[in-house]
């Protein structure tokens, strides 16, 4: 009987184990630096500038963005997807800039009538 | 059951190819790179307009250079790719400085009153009376 007892404690421990380890592999473990370059590159995308004059440097970030996130997933590299993280926010900077550029670029162009 | 000596050798050397296959290469094509990237930056006044991230394009270039000598393929190979992109940055950074001043000096000479030697400059000549 006492046997019995313990036997179906261990049963529910066992089983307690499981559920638990099976939350948590559902749960995706995020990287900081992944989250926040992916963040920075999703604020740039929404932004018409960007979008009208650097679209081809900002495709650049978003194609680093998706290999640190493939690395992430399948490898879970740290050091590797911290990198490429920085590089994905450079890349970002770079398409701000170029937006930047091309804007000043369009006024010194307009005919002076239209200013 | 016995294992030769033949038998143990044979696993070596399979794990010994298994290991350089798998190791990175040597990153001369990413340091190449890098170098283009800076002077590239340098042509755009980089030196001038984004000193901060020109050294600092430099400074992981430089130490790239070194961790390849010492066979550390994958920290030579992402401070090399570090280095492009900081180079890059700097690049944009000076090229749309330049861009910047050069509108803003044509809007502000827009909106300036033209000068009294502008204005003569501007009227149709006319023959003097004989």
């Amino acid at each position: 009987m006492r046997l019995n007892r313990s036997l179906h404690f261990i049963e529910l421990l066992v089983a307690g184990f499981l559920i638990a380890a099976l939350v948590t592999s559902c749960t995706a473990v995020q990287n900081p630096a992944l989250e926040a370059a992916r963040e920075s590159y999703q604020k740039a995308r929404r932004d018409p500038l960007i979008a009208r004059n650097a679209g081809a440097a900002l495709d650049r970030a978003e194609q680093t963005l998706q290999t640190a996130d493939r690395i992430w997933t399948e490898e879970g590299d740290v050091a590797e997807v911290e990198h490429l993280s920085y590089i994905v926010e450079k890349r970002v900077e770079i398409a701000r800039l170029i937006a930047e550029r091309r804007s000043a670029r369009d006024e010194m162009q307009q005919p002076r009538s239209s200013r | 059951m016995t294992i030769r000596l033949q038998d143990c050798s044979f696993v070596l050397v399979a794990i010994f190819c298994a290991g350089c296959s798998a190791r990175e290469p040597s990153p001369t094509n990413r340091i190449t790179q890098a170098d283009i990237a800076i002077r590239a930056a340098v042509e755009a006044k980089a030196a001038d307009f984004a000193p901060t991230e020109l050294q600092s394009a430099r400074d992981k270039l430089a130490q790239a250079r070194r961790l390849m000598a010492a066979d550390k393929y994958t920290e030579a190979r992402r401070l090399a790719q570090s280095a492009q992109v900081d180079a890059e940055l700097a690049e944009a950074k000076a090229e749309t400085t330049v861009m910047r001043r050069a509108a803003d000096q044509i809007l502000r000479g827009a909106d300036k009153p033209a000068s009294e030697a502008e204005r003569e400059s501007r009227k149709p000549l006319v023959s003097q009376p004989q």
